[in-house]
């Protein structure tokens, strides 16, 4: 049993996309989402993952846009280190070493250089405590750099990146966690804390769940366990706060955020329903229903223009501000568990299994995408925690695609389940699955395994804990009237009363093995003449398998006592057998192999044998942690060639598994990474897009926006030359957007670059110009509060990374200015 | 041929992308770019260049395929490579106007635009396979060379007299052909002529190569496709220069319109073609290229398509990819607004397929899953419910003697002449049995009879009419003077019976009983009983499942409403009380004995009713259970002595 070192085990996909908040790019063009040990960047409109950001070594737990730079993402992962990317070209600029694993992460525009991480309390691992620390980020010019100048801000945090939010322009942060709401202000170094009773006298839960802070104004939105959103106010004083509640979701708030401008509440639960609340006209609400699952995180671009909401089923929907849905990027959907086996739609190759409750889920192997969910129960799904509905537990197709066999269940307790097996046949004129029988309770108790007979002879054969198999198979219509066949039971079978766990056809579709706790019968399905019984006691046969092409005389089983037994057909006897915890195993349609999922020692290790010789071809020790309990071989669409004997066995399928934290992984060959990275050089293409007027007449400034911001002085270039200006006038009018748009834009941007002498001669922004002031005299004392952590840590700050020192302070506004001015159109414009 | 050019613009451009074949780039005659994803078969995007309607696309490209950046990482380290497949990004459009998109569809939107090449609007548009470079054939009889990297002309040259209507850069980029006035081979390094070949008298509107170049010189062969011409010419580069006609020709019933080749890479494997030709009909060939051949080859297979209309119309094909296996073909056809993609395994035994779809269902049920991502599947009237307790929802459960039933069945269809004679002996003796009590009760001699006649013709109308007899008497004694022979055929009447309606199922259980009364001794003498039996049990046990329960459920509900309609008489009751009381005080105690019994009765009422109620409540559990003894567990007994 050598480890080889040709094969190894890859992820593939399927990971969770929901775990954390996805973060909008300041330009609303990607999403950033983190997904198991890596980021991904979305295209917000095509939905198309354009980059992976690879490097952290743990989940991924939080993200957040790096204030200074908006070109630049932060992220923190359970490996204890913060990562610094550039999204837009998918690089990994710097690295953080923090030394505890971290679960959350914030940041805001007032406190530069300074990082807000959720850590265990006491910097202890297995306590359920959270803190929430400040971490300087040091400058250094180097990769990695270790940030060691931790200073506590709160102690007894929540876990859930949700609960902490900041507040107006940064001057405080609140947290929620179980009954409190903490609210801790960074000018006078103070935190206030409110509680509540824990069940009022209707017995409501009042446990807080999320919060956010209005962006403009002190104000902060909690949900709570009983659906309510209270708005705090006046917070400040310990005695004299003020709350007002706000009830629509009759189940807990899952998440709560504002608009950037503060004009809207949006919030989410279990219902599916996002609800849009104007601020401070709270009676006005928009709703979007439907929106297919629980929802967990609530996103909102910088510009307000895009929502997008992560929800329970692994998938992120973006929504326009309008309240539509405009694009939905769905991962493989994964409910609490998979309650059917992994089954290979022959048509379309596509791993089918139970997706969305009461769906079947087709999910493209070769592409790590959803292709789509199909509806089987079709029956309205009420969301609401603790109902029971009805799930689909078994699928399997037979071999030509032909014929989908499914059963539902729903199980309100085991005394009154209710089963249905529905047979569908695929209908080639539409292009579609036409349910063709149904048949109400075919089983007294919960079907076991369901199997199709492999050859073109349709035959279902269904197995149930109610001590009886089925045999189905199409007959001819009974009456004139309908002209199509349908199903019925062929023939019904027990053997001494025992419940049968498991069964098997052969390759040629001659044999049936059932396997009845501990004996496995071999049944003809010609005559259904019982042909022999097999039983190697003790322990119950858990899983059949028959040999395949020129090992079709073997029979396999697998047994709860760990042991793998292998028959030979012909003699009727036991051929070897060898004692080992097989958890699964699988046959490949397309050779003689087959696989066998051995659980030791806390991990998994994969076998993979021919039946006729007891000698492993390959072993793979310790695949992953836990037991695999799903796994599928699947065909290759363009064959190997591999020639040693330890990779054949991957030249036309490949394995695919699930392991326990429900992550799909498969295996590769040296030879098929090299033949992927031959195939991979990359195209290097020149982004010059399109000579649009408007792009004449404004530059590239969007690509340097970020520059500009830390540069500060850079201004917009005006009107170049009269060429942009004439092509804007012959370009025929309705291909441009409205004039009220494009001038208000264009104002704009001739306005800024005359900065000196805006102040004295803008009469209209004199509203918001003192509105700034305000903000600025509020940041410095933040930032002197900020400091204040730091000195306690006892480091002194040296510098700021990205804005240069000295600035005055018409160019501080000047920045921010800049800051919140929206380029996105231009995109826009292409 | 130069004069003919212009004809090629007016086909919509509509490409599959390489490899995987996963999306369908379409750009459809309003001039917006549309891309279809195959595997769901929705729209997956849709552009609008600014320009769409004066510089309209003339051609689609795709590039070739990128693998999505693994990172920077190559440790070995377990499970921890994100591992994605090469996937289809970059589109290359000619426009009407002279310039070059590049469109991303990642990203879904532009991702650059050369333009400066051109004066004349861009014909065709190929990518180099190794390295970024474009090459675009225009109107204005150039080639232009662009260099993406800095989105720049690298090269112009002046290709033809004509306007170069077809361009294909070999497999391994050392190779570009071009079609104009002739058709052209150019070495793309020096951007000389390697080769003329001239043959074609319309505008060439396809080339491609059929063979990546073998080391040896005379293995190479390309092939082209002109307008208005129902023939494919495959050409031969030859070392000796002697390749001035061409060696190959396929027959197609119309012009061409989207090729698809999967080339072959040496003298042992076939080439394989999908021609899709104007009339929307699709050619397949397979061919073994190897110098010339005379005869023009005819398609190995024709696929078409069709609506299923009554009269049913032709659907036009818009393009077909061949995929790795040698059967599965990707096709595209409908509108070219919505077309319709599909993966088929043809079998390419058959010369002439034809294929029927429904594109307007098949449209409909897929624009749903468009932003909801699912997809119902169709529900109709048609599908067949088999609640338990039809025949259908359980076999007769056999344990191992299932090959005998086989058997028995095939024996008594064919009976030999002896038993039956023997079997009308049976009748007339059992006739003759009867006729003694024949003049006794005239009546019930006339339903046996009827019975028994309406057994063997199975005439519904007799059946009916002694099936509706309601007397009990009258049912056994009918059942009692039956022959023997016939009562197998009544109890399989009777079980198709209690398949029916509950109503004429109730009467039917008479029926039952009183042949299981009367010929319990001859059912059970049968050898076969358990399958001529074995569907009336499984009705009857399905039948009496839920019984229990319901019968639970009634006693609960009675106790709910008696106890509702006590409460309401307490309060009229109270009086009474009191009353009772006094009467107590008088009694003297000899008088006790008796007085108790009267006692219950006067003092409380509610008690009293109380054991009313329980006496209530047993009555229909045990009037029921009497019933369910008589009629429904005799023939549960029945077969469970099996």
């Amino acid at each position: 049993m050598v480890e080889h070192g040709e094969i190894r085990v890859v992820h593939r996909g399927g990971s969770k996309i929901n775990f954390r908040q996805p973060v909008f790019t300041h330009d609303s063009r990607f999403l950033l989402c983190a997904s198991a040990n890596a980021v991904k960047v979305f295209s917000a409109s095509t939905e198309e993952c354009v980059h992976h950001l690879v490097g952290h070594t743990d989940l991924v737990t939080g993200l957040i846009l790096r204030p200074s730079n908006h070109l630049q993402v932060f992220s923190c992962s359970l490996d204890g280190t913060v990562r610094l990317w550039d999204y837009d070209d998918g690089i990994l600029i710097k690295t953080f070493v923090v030394g505890f694993p971290i679960y959350s992460i914030y940041a805001s525009g007032s406190h530069d250089g300074v990082l807000f991480l959720t850590i265990p309390a006491k910097n202890d691992k297995r306590s359920d405590a959270f803190q929430l620390v400040a971490v300087q980020l040091p400058q250094s010019s180097e990769q990695l750099v270790e940030a060691r100048e931790i200073s506590a801000v709160l102690p007894d945090v929540s876990a859930n990146p949700g609960a902490i939010s900041f507040g107006r322009a940064g001057q405080y942060i609140a947290s929620v966690c179980g009954l409190h709401l903490e609210v801790f202000f960074f000018k006078k170094q103070k935190s206030f804390r409110f509680s509540l009773k824990e069940e009022n006298n209707k017995g409501i839960k009042n446990t807080f769940t999320c919060a956010a802070c209005h962006p403009k104004e002190d104000c902060i939105a909690t949900g709570h366990e009983d659906g309510k959103i209270r708005l705090w106010r006046n917070f400040s004083h310990k005695k004299e706060y003020t709350h007002s509640a706000l009830h629509w979701h009759h189940d807990a708030v899952g998440a709560l955020s504002f608009t950037p401008e503060g004009t809207n509440l949006l919030s989410g639960g279990v219902e599916s329903v996002l609800v849009l609340w104007r601020y401070n006209q709270e009676t006005q609400k928009d709703f979007l229903p439907r929106l297919g699952a629980a929802i967990a995180h609530i996103a909102v671009s910088p510009d307000g223009s895009l929502f997008c909401t992560a929800h329970s089923d692994n998938k992120i929907t973006v929504i326009h501000s309008y309240v539509r849905v405009s694009a939905v990027i769905q991962g493989l959907v994964r409910g609490d568990r998979i309650w059917t086996d992994l089954v290979v739609d022959p048509r379309s190759k596509a791993l089918v299994m139970n997706g969305k409750p009461g769906h079947l889920q087709f999910y493209s192997l070769q592409r790590d995408k959803l292709l789509y969910n199909l509806d089987i129960v079709q029956q309205e799904y009420i969301h609401e925690s603790g109902l029971d509905q009805f799930e689909v537990v078994k699928v399997d197709f037979d071999a030509g695609g032909n014929w989908l066999a499914t059963v539902e269940e729903r199980k309100q307790n085991s005394a009154e389940l209710e089963l249905n097996l529905k047979l569908w046949a695929f209908d080639e004129q539409t292009q579609s699955f036409v349910l063709n029988t149904t048949v109400p309770a075919p089983h007294e108790d919960r079907i076991s395994d369901l199997s199709f007979s492999p050859d073109r002879t349709t035959l279902l054969v269904s197995a149930s804990r109610d001590g009886h198999f089925k045999a189905w198979a199409l007959a001819p219509p009974t009456d004139a009237e309908d002209q199509s066949p349908s199903w019925c039971c062929d023939f019904v079978a027990s053997y001494h009363g025992l419940a049968p766990h498991c069964c098997g056809f052969s390759a040629d579709g001659s044999l049936l093995a059932v396997g009845f706790q501990e004996v496995v019968t071999v049944w003809s399905t010609a005559s259904w003449e019982l042909l022999t019984t097999l039983s190697q006691p003790p322990g119950h046969v858990r899983n059949l398998c028959f040999g395949r092409l020129s090992c079709s005389k073997y029979l396999l089983g697998t047994t709860t006592k760990n042991q793998l037994c292998c028959w030979n057909l012909l003699s009727c006897s036991l051929e070897w057998s060898t004692s080992m915890d097989v958890t699964l195993l699988l046959a490949d349609p397309l050779s003689e192999n087959m696989a066998a999922f051995c659980f030791e020692a806390g991990s998994t290790d994969l076998f993979v044998f021919k039946p006729s010789e007891p000698r492993p071809l390959f072993s793979h020790k310790a695949v992953c942690s836990g037991r695999v309990l799903r796994a599928v071989f699947s065909p290759r669409e363009e064959l190997l060639e591999g020639c040693e004997e330890d990779v054949q066995w991957l030249n036309s399928s490949r394995l695919f598994f699930f392991t326990p934290s429900m992550d799909l992984m498969t295996f590769s060959t040296k030879a098929e990474e090299d033949r992927l990275m031959a195939s991979s050089k990359q195209l290097v293409i020149g982004d010059q897009v399109s000579m649009t007027p408007f792009n004449l007449l404004l530059g590239k400034r969007g690509q340097t926006e970020g520059q500009e911001v830390a540069a500060g002085s850079e201004r917009v270039q005006p009107p170049q030359g009269s060429s942009a200006v004439k092509e804007l006038l012959q370009t025929p009018a309705h291909v441009l957007p409205s004039t009220s748009y494009l001038c208000s834009m264009f104002v704009q941007s001739l306005l800024i670059s005359t900065s000196d002498k805006r102040e004295q001669n803008n009469v209209t922004e004199e509203e918001m110009e003192s509105e700034k002031e305000e903000d600025d005299s509020e940041d410095e004392e933040t930032q002197s509060s900020a400091v204040k952590p730091d000195v306690a840590s006892g480091g002194g700050r040296t510098g700021d990374p990205t804005r240069p020192h000295g600035l005055t302070k018409a160019q501080t506004k000047e920045l921010r200015r800049v800051r919140k001015l929206d380029y996105s159109w231009l995109r826009d414009l292409d | 041929m130069a004069s003919d050019g212009g004809s090629s613009s007016l086909q919509l451009p509509c490409v599959f992308s390489p490899k995987s074949r996963q999306y369908l780039a379409l750009c459809a005659q309003d001039g917006r770019l549309r891309i279809w994803n195959t595997d769901n078969k929705t729209l997956h995007q849709e552009y609008v260049p600014s320009a769409h309607l004066s510089a309209t696309c003339t051609c689609i490209s795709w590039g070739p395929c990128r693998t999505v950046k693994e990172g920077p990482q190559r440790k070995k380290r377990k499970s921890e490579a994100v591992q994605v497949e090469e996937r289809a990004d970059l589109l290359a459009m000619g426009t009407a106007a002279g310039t070059v998109l590049i469109y991303s569809t990642v990203k879904g939107k532009l991702h650059c635009t050369l333009d400066g090449g051109h004066t004349g609007g861009v014909n065709c548009v190929q990518w180099h396979p190794e390295d970024s470079l474009i090459y675009s054939g225009s109107d204005d009889t150039n080639i232009t060379e662009w260099d993406l990297q800095s989105g720049k002309t690298r090269s112009v040259w002046k290709a033809d007299r004509a306007a170069i209507t077809s361009l294909c850069v070999s497999p391994d980029g050392k190779l570009l052909l071009s079609a104009g006035y002739v058709i052209k081979m150019w070495d793309l390094e020096t951007k000389e002529i390697y080769r003329k070949f001239t043959g074609h008298s319309t505008a060439v509107t396809t080339l491609c190569f059929a063979t990546t170049r073998p080391p040896d010189g005379n293995g190479l062969y390309f092939l082209s496709g002109a307008a208005h011409d129902r023939l494919l010419s495959v050409w031969q580069v030859r070392d000796d220069g002697k390749d001035k006609n061409s060696v190959v020709s396929f027959t197609l019933t119309d012009e061409p319109q989207h090729v698809s080749l999967v080339p072959s890479n040496s003298k042992e494997e076939a080439v394989r073609l999908a021609v899709v030709c104007k009339d929307g009909q699709l050619h397949l060939f397979e061919h073994f290229l190897n110098g010339p051949c005379k005869k023009p080859l005819s398609p190995s297979c024709t696929v078409q398509l069709s609506d299923t209309k009554d009269s049913p119309a032709p659907i036009p094909l818009l393009a077909a990819a061949l995929g790795a296996e040698s059967r599965a073909v990707t096709l595209a056809y409908g509108n070219h607004l919505q077309p319709v993609m599909e993966r088929v395994e043809l079998n390419t035994s058959e010369r002439h397929i034809c294929l029927t779809r429904d594109v307007h269902t098949s449209l409909s049920l897929s624009m749903d899953t468009n932003v909801s991502k699912v997809k119902t599947p169709v529900v109709n009237a048609k599908s067949k419910v088999l609640v338990p307790g039809l025949p259908g929802h359980q076999a007769p459960k056999v344990a191992s003697q299932g090959s005998e039933k086989r058997k028995k069945d095939i024996d008594t269809k064919e009976m030999s002449i002896a038993e039956r004679l023997g079997e009308i002996d049976l009748v007339t003796v059992s006739s003759e049995k009867g006729a003694p009590k024949n003049a006794v009760s005239l009546q019930t001699d006339n339903f046996a009879v009827l019975l028994v006649q309406g057994l063997e013709s199975n005439d519904p109308n007799i059946l009916n009419k002694v099936f509706q007899n309601r007397k009990e008497f009258i049912i056994k004694k009918t059942v009692a003077r039956i022959p023997l022979s016939a009562v197998l055929p009544l109890v399989q009447q009777i079980t198709t019976r209690l398949q029916g309606h509950p109503i004429s199922a109730r009467l039917m259980v008479l029926w039952l009983k009183a042949v299981l009364m009367h010929h319990t001794s001859y059912l059970a003498s049968l050898p076969d009983l358990v399958t001529q039996l074995g569907v009336l049990y499984h009705v009857i046990e399905n039948r009496v499942k839920l019984f229990h329960k319901l019968t639970k459920l009634h006693g609960k509900l009675y106790l709910l409403t008696a106890q509702m309609a006590t409460n309401t008489n307490i309060s009229s009751v109270t009086d009474v009380d009191h009353a009772a009381k006094l009467v107590y005080e008088e009694e003297s105690s000899e008088d006790e004995a008796s007085g108790d019994e009267a006692l219950p009765d006067e003092e409380s009422d509610v008690s009293q009713e109380e054991d009313e109620m329980m006496v209530e409540e047993e009555d229909p559990n045990s009037r029921r259970e009497s019933k369910t003894n008589g009629e429904e567990m005799d023939p549960e007994n029945e077969s469970e002595e099996e």
